[in-house]
């Protein structure tokens, strides 16, 4: 099978300040991968060209690149899914949100120092027991799901708060978090929570699943962010615009059925919020002239006590 | 071709531009939208109710479903964040023990979601039902040489095992194809299915408009004289905080930002102030006089 | 330069236990790993780890037994004692650490079957126990006074009077070469599975840790015993856990007979791996197979199962076999998949030269002797990773600090500078495919005097070739072309004390099978084969199996 490779190379010592494209066209089997094709490229025609990889069945988590401007694991990604007969070229990038360091190189260093930070080891406040700790088979399946995370950098790749903002602890951090706080075992909830709850921690993510979308172990980075929020909440850290918009959000549908966009970003923030309030009346003033301010009483649906009720029915336990 | 309407939230709140051009461009082509079986719908959550209590959201969703079920009509939507949620909702209640557990609620008001109501988007119900070349012959004003970019919003795009793109390959690409159709050139750009920064413009607005000035900057960047969207909540951000986006980047952007019936629509040959396109935040002159001057 | 009490080489699972044990010691540590440390060859492992735990019934001596027997009689027993007696105890501080075993009914940890044993002893965390236990280390390591040189490159070791005084290492993304002297050092690089080809070993594992101790003078052991793991499958190699059988599923032959009645009417499919490897072999020599394979048929435990303890095999199965074990057998044959060899050790890691410890599967204590059981392995790099961290880090505190110069750098900078130098010649990537097919064509399951002479000479000609190898890549910034080249370099090493042992083990014991020689030869050969260089040559030493109170008895499954 013939395949044209894409490859976006940068070589730090040449004093080319930008990465520039190269393209090797190679023969390879109808069950080669990307991985397989980069591979044969450099042990077969470019020795120089970078890149990481090792156990080629994806659990190291070192080959994660962009294929197609979609992160993913090179060693799982089958070339004769990406080619057809029409096109028979597949685009190669290094992850993004990255530094680059060469070729398919990048430097992982911030996202380890992220997952440093979250402090990454289960805290107890008494000495363990003798022998092991008793928990739930369901407990620790829990845990797994979060554990098979490979730390292959895809969600950091492809995040789109980490694309404006490197701060954000992003989607990997924040996943490996949860697995503390998920842990019947670690005493050290309130300390984390406190510790998340503040800016570029969980209330930052967008939501916008990208991570979600390229994890190749399907760790669900996004999911257990909420699941974050939702302990946050729990806790009491209801300070937060995150929470208040979360909590406003939820008593307008459960009284209205439907959004009221005025209502929203005015109850988020507070009604005395001078500051936050100034910074949205021109925006509200521009959109009343242009005849489309949303309306200030609120307007319900009809039937819209039914919704109260399933509210109530659908208390989470 | 008639559909039982979701219009959402926001297209009749803040974005009724979106809402009257939709009413139409189904006119124009022959799509019959059933206003009234969808009135006592709720809002879908929108992923933030879904973020406290799924299976709440969930049910709100079954609610709906269940309202479509009984009119016999198909669902049609016309915003990417209600699409998404409502499809990962129908993703979950698939599992026929938890749609048994959801529909209990809802026997109070005598509903039942059976499983069958799929809504959809009119971007796909455009391409799905009525079909893109059929489509293409209603077009009685094409956009011959505007360069206009993509902008789906996550919903339609993400997580990609609920949205159909399996049997409905197409869905992936959706909005080029429309496009294209309508005449119009496409600006393609890396941000097309990344986040607008709209859901966490109260949180981080920082952030929130950086993405909007990434976004409409390198879509500029492609030769871009607008933009268009099937996401209202996209639009919110894209157009409503556009000059804060502007302000913050220090630089001009003046992109204007349309909803997708408002392309359809001016190509179909709607006056564009049917269209309300005079009701953004950003002028839409510069669209609507460089289509003036195309034959 | 750099100053340490104890480095460690290597962040897998052996790495950062010794590392994490001597800096409990009190020692100041360093690891230098070529990889970042949770991309270590650790995490292959998938099945669990095994520990008699007394609380549920279990004790240790069944397990050492169990061990000695898969062993065929070749692991020392002292030292199978200690690693049995110490499981319990590993397992439970990993337990601490935060590993998500999963559980029992009672929220206790559960246990699976696996091969070669008589009592189901295997505490897993689903399908990816390595990988869970390795994270749960380094999530240790990071909060540890360790500090850890990530993507450095290990080029040489340093002697002075022949204790082991530090070593000299590249920092991948400058290419600088640095000295770094410490009064110990212990190597935890893991094994050399590359050497074959096809392997279920990471690209990563060219055994230049074993090579290092040869060059430095210290015994290799056992090299002739090379694990072929019963199920791989055949693209790739890659490893289908022998969980899958220890949950239950079947071995079929291409007439959909479990052909392991005939092989081990007892254990069945859970047969120790060398049996159940050979027994493949045969079926599949014997027109049995399918296409080169037998079938792993997992059918029958259904869906949920597979999801909760199988889930990263299904996935492999699919990605790699395009079968999803739900619904299709997945061809299997086996695959070269651990060394038993490795650096002589003794119970406490040191190796032949004062200063030199190594564990893991670098090492050989003798816990696995001529077959090792699944779910030993992870074990073995915890109990003997950890004991070699406290022997050192009580050793160095007796020592001085060695009086060595950035002068060791400069020679090996002088070295590697000469084969950048070369501007013609071949490139590794071929030498390294030859060595590996040769060696999985002469020394996999079944070998003979004849085939392992032709690859005793085969390998005469890859060294030769080796010595005129070219590297492409001139430049320093992550150079990954030099640093195959020089991988490729240890393991012609490695390759050379296999054959070297192979070729003097005159019997048929564990992974050694020989079909000229079929028969296990107690009165000769109950023995270790030490290969060591002496003036540039191998040198061949016999050491005398530790037989503590299991005498060696017929093998049966």
């Amino acid at each position: 099978m013939h395949v044209d490779l894409n490859i976006a190379r940068f070589d730090p010592e040449s004093g080319e300040k930008k990465p520039y494209r190269e393209e090797f066209n190679i023969e390879v089997d109808e069950t080669s991968t990307v991985l397989d094709g980069l591979i044969k490229i450099r042990e077969e025609v470019d020795g120089t060209l970078g890149l990481r990889c090792s156990c080629r069945s994806a659990i190291c988590g070192s080959c994660a690149m962009r294929v197609n401007g979609k992160a993913v694991l090179a060693c799982n990604t089958k070339i004769s899914d990406l080619v057809s007969d029409e096109n028979k070229s597949i685009n190669v990038e290094p992850v993004g949100n990255m530094k680059l360091i060469k070729d398919l190189i990048v430097e992982f260093d911030t996202h380890w120092q992220k997952i440093k930070a979250i402090e990454p080891w289960v805290k107890t406040d008494a000495p363990p027991p003798e022998a092991e700790y008793i928990a739930s088979n369901e407990s620790m399946m829990e845990l797994i799901g979060v554990m098979g995370c490979i730390q292959c950098g895809a969600c950091v790749s492809d995040c789109t708060v980490l694309a404006v903002d490197e701060s954000f602890l992003g989607p990997a951090a924040l996943a490996k978090a949860y697995r503390f706080l998920a842990d019947p075992r670690d005493d050290a909830n309130n300390q984390r929570l406190k510790d998340l709850n503040e800016p570029a921690g969980m209330w930052d993510c967008t939501r916008c699943m990208q991570c979600v979308e390229v994890c190749p172990k399907g760790v669900d980075p996004m999911g257990r962010i909420m699941k974050l929020r939702d302990f946050a909440m729990e806790a009491g850290y209801k300070n937060t615009t995150g929470a208040r918009h979360a909590e406003v959000f939820s008593d307008i549908i459960k009284n209205n059925g439907v959004l009221n966009e005025f209502w929203l970003p005015v109850k988020t923030f507070g009604m005395f919020n001078i500051p936050e309030m100034l910074k949205l009346a021109p925006i509200g003033l521009k959109a009343m002239m242009r005849g489309k301010m949303p309306p200030i009483f609120y307007e319900k649906i009809p039937g819209s006590k039914n919704i109260t009720k399933l509210f109530e029915k659908t208390k989470v336990v | 071709m008639k559909y039982a309407f979701y219009p959402g939230c926001v297209s009749k709140g803040a974005a009724p531009e979106l809402y009257r051009a939709t009413i139409e461009v189904c006119k124009k082509l022959d799509i019959e939208l059933d206003t009234e079986t969808m009135e006592g719908a709720s809002c879908t959550g929108s992923g933030v109710l879904q973020e406290k209590n799924e299976k709440l959201g969930d049910t709100l969703n079954a609610r709906t479903f269940a309202m479509g079920e009984n009119s016999g009509l198909p669902i049609m939507t016309i915003c990417s964040t209600c699409q998404g949620v409502m499809s990962q909702a129908r993703s979950r209640m698939a599992d026929l023990e938890y749609r048994e557990s959801v529909n209990s609620s809802l026997s109070d008001e005598n509903l039942e979601y059976k499983g069958q109501a799929e809504p959809r988007h009119l971007l796909w119900i455009i391409i799905e039902d009525i079909g893109i070349e059929k489509f293409k012959e209603k077009i009685v004003k094409p956009l011959t040489g505007l360069k206009i970019a993509p902008f789906y919003g996550c919903y339609i795009v993400r997580p990609s095992d609920v949205l159909g793109f399996g049997e409905n390959p197409e869905r992936k690409h959706s909005l080029e194809m429309i496009i294209e159709a309508v005449g119009a050139e496409v600006a393609d750009f890396p941000g097309k299915s990344a986040c607008c920064g709209f859901p966490i413009l109260t949180i981080n607005e920082k952030n929130s408009m950086k993405m909007v000035s990434n976004h409409t900057l390198s879509a500029k960047k492609e030769g871009a004289v607008a933009m268009v969207t099937p996401c209202p909540l996209c639009h919110l951000n894209l157009d409503g905080y556009q000059p804060t986006a502007s302000k913050q980047v220090g630089q001009p952007i003046d992109l204007p930002i349309l909803h997708l019936p408002q392309l359809i629509g001016l190509a179909l040959g709607i006056d564009p102030k049917v269209l309300k396109l005079n009701q953004h935040i950003i002028n839409t002159e510069s669209v609507v006089s460089a289509l003036a001057l195309t034959p | 330069m750099f100053d340490f009490d104890v480095i460690v080489m290597g962040a897998g699972l052996a790495g950062m236990r010794a590392a994490l044990a001597a800096s409990q010691n009190g020692s100041k540590v360093a690891v230098i790993t070529k990889v970042y440390p949770v991309r270590s060859h650790s995490n292959a492992a998938q099945g669990g780890i095994n520990a008699a735990l007394t609380d549920r019934g279990d004790n240790w001596e069944d397990h050492a037994f169990d061990t000695i027997k898969g062993s065929d009689y070749l692991a020392d027993q002292d030292a199978v004692e200690v690693m049995a007696r110490e499981a319990g105890s590993e397992v439970i501080n990993m337990e601490h650490m935060g590993a998500a075993f999963n559980r029992d009914d009672e929220g206790r940890l559960g246990v699976r079957a696996f091969g070669g044993q008589r009592e189901a002893r295997t505490f897993f965390v689903a399908d990816f126990t390595g990988q869970a236990l390795l994270h749960v280390l380094h999530e240790q390591v990071l909060s540890s006074g360790v500090q850890v040189f990530e993507e450095w490159f290990v080029t040489t070791l340093i002697t002075e009077e022949e204790r082991c005084v530090g070593l000299v290492a590249m920092d991948m993304r400058t290419g600088e070469l640095h000295v770094m002297r410490s009064k110990a050092v212990i190597i935890a690089s893991g094994g050399v599975g590359r050497v074959f080809e096809p392997s279920t070993n990471a690209l990563i594992c060219t055994g230049d840790g074993i090579s290092l101790a040869y060059r430095a003078g210290a015994g290799i052991m056992d090299m002739e015993m090379v694990q072929y793991h019963p199920t791989t499958l055949k693209n790739n190699g890659a490893l289908m856990s022998e969980a899958a059988r220890g949950e239950g599923a079947y071995l079929l032959n291409a007439e959909g007979e479990r052909f392991m009645e005939r092989y081990a009417p007892n254990m069945m499919e859970l047969a120790s791996r060398d049996v159940v490897s050979r027994s493949e072999q045969t079926e599949i020599n014997e027109g049995r197979g399918i296409d080169g394979c037998v079938l792993l048929d997992a059918r029958h435990l259904g869906e949920k199962l597979i999801n909760e303890r199988l889930l990263q095999i299904r996935q492999l199965g699919i990605d790699f076999a395009g079968k999803d074990m739900v619904t299709d057998p997945v061809p299997i044959r086996p695959g070269m998949h651990y060394i038993m060899g490795g650096i002589k050790t003794d119970i406490d890691g040191l190796t032949s030269v004062p200063g030199l410890y190594a564990a893991g599967e670098t090492a050989c204590v003798s816990v696995h002797g001529g077959n090792r059981l699944g779910a030993n392995s992870l074990l073995d790099t915890l109990v003997f990773g950890r004991r070699s961290g406290e022997h050192a880090s009580e050793w160095v505190k007796t020592q001085a600090p060695a009086s060595i110069d950035d002068t060791h750098a400069s020679r090996c900078l002088e070295e590697i500078q000469s084969l950048l130098d070369r501007d013609s010649g071949e490139m590794f990537g071929q030498i390294r495919l030859d060595l590996g097919q040769t060696m999985n064509k002469h020394l996999a399951v079944y070998r003979d005097q004849k085939g392992m002479e032709q690859a005793k000479s085969d390998l005469a000609d890859l060294k030769q070739r080796y010595a005129s190898v070219m590297v492409q890549d001139k430049n320093k910034i992550f150079n990954t072309n030099l640093i195959f080249t020089l991988e490729l370099g240890f393991m012609l090493d490695c390759a050379e004390t296999t054959i070297i042992g192979a070729l003097e083990r005159k019997e048929s014991r564990g992974a050694h099978t020989r079909t000229d020689m079929p028969e296990r030869d107690d009165k000769n050969w109950l023995k270790h084969i030490v290969v060591s260089q002496s003036n540039g040559k191998p040198k061949i030493d016999y050491v005398p199996v530790n037989i503590t109170k299991w005498q060696p008895q017929e093998r049966k499954y």
